[in-house]
């Protein structure tokens, strides 16, 4: 009980407060602003979404999206806002319409075709590796027989 | 493996290199714009170096340059001098105006730059970075060009010098000047 306890008060004290502070601040409107800006592609770094990216205009991103939501735009008008500003690459997930499919679809497809390619070769190999035609085993000499009685003797 | 399926294989292989080959050569950074033909969208906000309030509305049924530009920036610098000349070539024709917006900056910085480097057009402060937003602007310099009716007609990531300069002043502005219609280009 004790151990117990002490092991909780030892989380308790290493945690920092900061960190309940922050979870406890957080508004709805922050968890939008955060949903919404996960899904937008930073367009300095371009690797990050504008959640994550520290960049001067992915801030302004944040900033833009925070103003609409206390306009009273939903999640749909505020990405389609910026999917009129900078189109598809804006992004983070490539919509799935047009030449799009493509990229959502070929990783699956090359492992098809080449999963195909492979099963074809095998079978190849398969068919074409020559087998040893069935032989009867050649008698044992005398000198080969004494020495397999030697081994299972000693 | 028939030789079909080894042509096929090899076709797509060779359908990938060249992918991957055009790939290198692009720029990775470029994103191509969706504003080319839509209405340019209208801005307020005061002047850098007066303090004025600047419109795009004030400049209706006018040929409009827009340079998205900051004093940090190196290759704005390196454009500045074809931007002035660029409004010299055209600041007496009526119909012609052209606007700097000066983005991501401190107004004392701004104001120096242009002190510096000289100035001889207004210049918006974009002050929450909305403006660039408006104009799905990734990096400066980026150069817009607004035609009479109000629509984005051509736009251009990257100084205005050598060619991209011929191309602006003799095939974008100085036919929309003229009322001919141009290609749209980015």
């Amino acid at each position: 009980m004790r151990i117990r306890f002490t092991f909780w008060l030892v989380v308790l004290l290493v945690i920092p407060a900061p960190l309940f502070a922050t979870m406890q601040d957080e508004t709805d409107v922050d968890v939008q602003v955060r949903e919404i800006a996960k899904t937008l592609r930073c367009t300095v770094c371009q690797t990050e979404n504008i959640w994550e990216s520290g960049a001067p205009l992915a801030q302004q991103m944040r900033g833009v999206i925070r103003e609409r939501i206390a306009l009273g735009h939903s999640t749909e008008e505020i990405r389609a806002y910026f999917l009129s500003r900078y189109g598809d690459y804006i992004l983070m997930e490539p919509p799935k319409h047009g030449v799009n499919w493509f990229i959502w679809v070929a990783p699956f497809l090359l492992l098809l075709v080449g999963g195909f390619f492979l099963y074809k070769e095998v079978t190849h190999w398969v068919r074409d590796t020559p087998t040893p035609p069935n032989q009867p085993t050649p008698p044992l000499d005398d000198q080969a027989r004494k020495r397999i009685e030697r081994e299972l003797e000693s | 493996m028939t030789k079909g399926w080894q042509l096929t294989l090899i076709l797509t292989l060779l359908g990938l290199f060249a992918l991957f080959y055009q790939g290198l050569w692009g720029d990775p950074r470029h994103i191509p714009t969706v504003l080319i033909e839509t209405e340019a969208p209208n801005f307020e906000g005061p002047d850098v170096e007066t303090g004025q309030t600047i419109s795009l509305d004030q400049f209706k049924g006018k040929v409009v340059l827009l340079n998205f530009w900051a004093s940090w920036c190196y290759e704005c610098k390196v454009e500045h001098e074809s931007i002035l000349r660029l409004h010299q070539l055209f600041k007496d024709n009526p119909d012609f105006v052209m606007l700097g917006v000066n983005y991501q900056d401190e107004l004392p910085d701004a104001q120096q730059y242009l002190q510096q480097y000289g100035s001889t057009f207004s210049h918006v402060r974009d002050l929450k970075g909305q403006l660039a937003i408006d104009y799905g602007v990734y990096g400066v310099p980026e150069t817009f060009v607004i035609d009479q009716q109000g629509k984005i007609r051509h736009k251009w990531v990257g100084p205005i010098t050598g060619e991209v300069y011929t191309n602006i002043t003799q095939k974008v502005i100085a036919p929309l000047l003229n009322g001919q219609s141009t290609p749209t280009t980015s």
